[in-house]
């Protein structure tokens, strides 16, 4: 059973706290993203589960095995721990061919030489490798070595697997034909999966649960739908998916909130919403509840700031009673005003403002 | 793939490979190695007796020192020698930096070769091939003399010494401006001339305040060599008695009726303190030169600057210095090996003979140092590349907890000349009982050669390995790999062009060291350059410039050799 437990986690680097207080419990075979910007904190965890770093506090244990526990003590070498771990610059080694990088963990574990070249094999079958053992490295291209990279992880059954960003050196289609093998990988082997990424494109579509971080601190830890849907505060509303931000005033009480702009438009908020009456709140708002034309819902006169072309569609830069707002629309406005439409109960609602919130990415992605 | 492999055997083996006693035992031999000669310089120069008397502690060696008769004067001399000697260095090193490695000059890449050449040779060779053509009886000299009647130059000055300290040392200037020049971009020049700037108002104006903070750099850097060379001041200011630090310390131990310990390692420490400066200057130059120095990481090749009308010229005037600093001097060096007497009245042919060689190989002491020499710069080459690896490996691949002080002291002999190396360790073997079976052995010289050159070994090895991904020993070790395990299977193989470059540079420069082992050799242990300073005292030239030339010969052989076979560069 190779569940993981991570309790009270902390790691710091001389006065700087690079990661507070992190606890999670990964079940046996399930698939756990760390998403997160750089700096985050996921790379700092990753390197305190596979035991390339050492934690200033807390526990990790494997099953019955501990890892590392700060208060007793305990801290074993990464040889010690069995994990497997995929760099993100794959660290295939440059001397050796893909044979022998395979080989060389199975070496160390004693495995007769018979079961090598079975296990080498089918290891390399698996990642779709098999005619490329007797090359080097260098002779490989970017998505091939990622391949082997992983073969030679799985070809000693870690208990656990750990993924540093293996996609981010692909370039960008090759990314995505990596990203659905490697969702095919992951329902084929089911093993207990720590998956690093700052793309939540990846994360949302390979993981049982992603664990969004900011600033050393978990942000939220969801499925990809409540992450999405239920985005616990602004930062996990920015950070996953593409979003728009309106800020206003509270107003009303109660189940009827709603948001006051500054040019007197009004916009219900969704029931149960966290607001103060006269305090400034933030609705995040998905593309798809940001619609154009006629039908049920609220109606928003926006001002047109900007139209660019982008291939098919157009860009458009809207202003919302103050609020920068972008949006693609298939065919170029005519005139400067366009009305938008919000469905009655739609976004989630923040008290802090989009202002204090990272530079907006919303809209053009 | 459901059947789980055994847990790796390196995880659960404890074994005298591990981490813990590599790692201690390495960091207690640098500290070791390093210690050995500088604590018994500094007891000695707070002791008012020889160490081996139990002395007192006292505060007199100082006085007694600058008490000395002529201390002051040679404190001037040696400080008139740096200046002079930097200046000239810079002048030449520069000028060949932009000449060779920025314009069209013509044979360029044959001309930077021989420019480097002073750099294989050591300078106890360089000196005695200047002195044999130049000095006051050297072959050149005579010509002149013949032709003017009168003496037409007087190297043995300190402006003389100092004239060839410079050109000696020009080849590290070269080498620094080179890289200097090399790294900046050509784009500023062409920006230049593209606003209207001419060739000389772009050199002026653009190139030579690039290179300022390299200059700066190497100003110290050769400065510093200046002060602990032995071999110009020997054979130049010896005999008109102009002393500087070197000599003075050179004279106070190996020479003096009575050496007097206090003095000389007092003098000893003064010149550590002073060198211990100049490089704390020299690595705040080096912080505030990231500031503005313009790498990129660009492999640019700068467009050739071109001479236009001057390219003839400049060139005779390059070819001229070669001819006339480097092959010349060596040249006749060589020539003299094989004759009884040079001078421009005898006719070569009635005095050609291969006497000196024969000595060289009859007399047992003399066949012996080549061979010590051999021995020290195979064996101990190999065995210092090995340490300096692993020291360097420790410093940079493990999470040992004084990797950074390990640093500290593996590159403190930077600021221990050889010559003071070599006090230290004499009275290290005199003072500490278990060494005492060392002394007058080759093996005490190839550790405190060793101890000399770990700098430089060092600076071979670091930046390949720092070039070598962390991830690949992480991924060594997150395998089952232990430490020691990640290293030799994963790191050492990558570092091997590292490793044989370092044993190539560490070969050379133990075949050709004599400061060290100046006052560690003893009958039975003597080295090439020991033998060599022995023979030019009793006045033998023609046995110097045989031992000279089988050392040249030797040296050239074996960088032919790492260059063929393994594509060594040794030095730029």
């Amino acid at each position: 059973m190779a569940e993981l437990v991570i309790d009270h986690l902390v790691k710091r680097f001389g006065a700087f706290t690079a990661l507070k207080d992190f606890s999670l419990h990964v079940r046996d075979g399930e698939f756990v993203s760390f998403l997160g910007p750089s700096g985050c904190g996921k790379s700092t965890t990753l390197a305190a589960i596979a035991g390339l770093d050492r934690p200033s506090e807390g526990s990790i244990r494997i099953g019955a095995r501990t890892f590392y526990d700060g208060t007793k003590g305990i801290f074993l070498p990464p040889e010690a721990r069995g994990c497997g771990l995929v760099f993100q610059s794959y660290a295939l080694w440059p001397h050796m061919t893909v044979a022998k990088n395979l080989s060389f963990p199975l070496k160390l574990r004693r495995v007769p030489k018979a079961e090598q070249g079975r296990r080498i094999a089918q290891a390399l079958d698996l990642v779709e490798m098999g005619p490329y053992a007797d090359r080097f490295p260098h002779e490989l291209s970017g998505g091939q070595q990622q391949r082997v990279a992983l073969a030679r992880t799985l070809v000693y059954n870690p208990e656990i697997l750990l993924l540093d960003e293996p996609l981010s050196n692909l370039d960008a289609k090759l990314r995505d034909r990596a990203r659905i093998w490697l969702a095919e990988l992951r329902d084929k082997l089911r093993m207990t999966t720590i998956y690093v990424t700052h793309d939540q494109v990846e994360a949302l579509s390979l993981s049982d649960r992603i664990v969004v971080m900011n600033k050393g601190e978990i942000a939220q830890i969801g499925t990809p739908q409540e992450i999405y849907e239920n985005p616990t505060d602004a930062f996990v509303a920015d950070f996953i998916g593409t979003t728009n931000f309106l800020t206003g005033v509270a107003a009303g009480s109660g189940g009827r909130m709603h948001l006051q702009f500054p040019d007197g438009q009004t916009l219900g908020l969704p029931a149960g919403a966290r607001a103060v009456p006269g305090q400034p709140a933030t609705l995040a708002l998905r593309p798809n509840q940001l619609l154009t034309g006629d039908g049920p819902g609220t109606a928003l006169k926006a001002r047109v700031t900007g139209q660019a072309y982008v291939g098919g569609r157009w860009q458009v830069s809207l202003d919302i009673g103050g609020n920068p707002v972008r949006l693609e629309v298939e065919d170029r406005l005519e005139g400067d005003t366009l009305t938008i439409r919000v469905p009655d109960g739609a976004g989630a609602v923040f008290r802090a403002s989009a202002d204090t919130l990272a530079p907006v990415t919303a809209g053009a992605a | 793939m459901t059947v789980l492999a055994p847990p790796a055997a390196d995880a659960t083996r404890r074994s005298l490979f591990g981490e813990i006693p590599i790692q201690y035992g390495l960091a207690g031999l640098t500290v070791m190695l390093v210690a050995a000669p500088l604590a018994p310089i500094i007891l000695q120069a707070f002791s008012d007796k020889p160490l081996y008397d139990n002395g007192a502690f006292t505060f007199a060696n100082f006085s007694r020192l600058t008490g000395f008769p002529g201390f002051w004067q040679m404190a001037l001399n040696t400080l008139l020698f740096g200046l002079i000697a930097t200046f000239v260095a810079q002048v030449i090193g520069t000028a060949a930096a932009i000449l060779i490695g920025r314009t069209d000059l013509p044979l360029r890449r044959l001309l930077g070769e021989v420019f480097l050449w002073p750099l294989y040779v050591s300078s106890l060779i360089l000196a005695f091939a200047w002195a044999t053509i130049y000095g006051p009886s050297g072959y050149v000299t005579q010509v002149a003399m013949l032709a003017t009647g009168g003496m037409p130059w007087d190297l043995y000055t300190l402006w003389g010494m100092s004239l060839v300290a410079g050109v000696s040392l020009a080849p590290v200037s070269f080498i620094y401006g080179q890289a200097a020049a090399a790294s900046t971009d050509p784009t500023f020049e062409e920006a230049a001339r593209i606003a209207g700037a001419g060739r000389v108002s772009t050199l002026v104006n653009v190139t030579l305040p690039l290179m300022k903070p390299s200059l700066f750099f190497s100003s110290i850097l050769i400065f510093t060599s200046s002060l602990e060379m032995l071999s110009i001041p020997l054979v130049f200011g010896t005999p008109s008695g102009v002393k500087v630090f070197s000599t003075f310390l050179y004279e106070r131990i190996g020479n003096a009726a009575i050496p007097d310990y206090g003095v000389a390692a007092t003098a000893a420490l003064v010149l550590v303190v002073v060198i211990v400066g100049l490089i704390a200057l020299q690595s705040r130059v080096l912080g505030a030169t990231r500031k503005y120095v313009t790498i990129g990481g660009k492999s640019v090749r700068p467009r050739p600057f071109p001479l236009g009308p001057f390219r003839w010229p400049v060139f005779t005037v390059v070819v001229a210095y070669v001819l006339l600093a480097v092959c010349l001097p060596l040249g006749i060096l060589v020539l003299r090996g094989f004759v009884t007497f040079l001078h421009p009245m005898a006719p070569l042919a009635d005095v050609l003979t291969l006497d000196n060689f024969r000595v060289l190989a009859e007399f047992p002491s003399y066949a012996r140092s080549i061979w010590n020499s051999l021995f020290i710069a195979g064996v101990g080459g190999l065995i210092a590349t090995a340490f300096i690896t692993l020291v360097a490996i420790v410093v940079h691949r493990s999470e040992f907890r004084f990797r950074r002080p390990l640093l500290y002291v593996a590159l403190m002999p930077r600021a221990i000349p050889g010559l003071i190396a070599g006090i230290g360790f004499f009275y290290a073997v005199a003072m500490i009982p278990g060494l005492a079976p060392l002394r007058s052995t080759v093996w005490i010289l190839m550790i405190a050669f060793t101890m000399a050159a770990i700098p430089l070994g060092y600076g071979a090895i670091a930046p390949m390995l720092l070039k070598i991904g962390p991830e690949l020993d992480q991924a060594a070790r997150v395998q089952g790999a232990s430490w020691w395990r990640s290293i030799t299977r994963v790191v050492l193989p990558l570092l091997k062009p590292a490793i044989v470059a370092c044993f190539a540079l560490l070969f050379i420069n133990f075949f050709k060291e004599y400061s060290t082992a100046v006052f560690l050799y003893a009958p039975g242990s003597e080295v090439i350059g020991t033998t060599l300073l022995q023979f030019w005292t009793q006045g033998h030239l023609g046995y110097v410039a045989a031992l000279s030339t089988v050392q040249v010969a030797i040296i050239a052989f074996c960088i032919a050799l790492a260059r063929s076979v393994f594509g060594v560069k040794i030095y730029g």
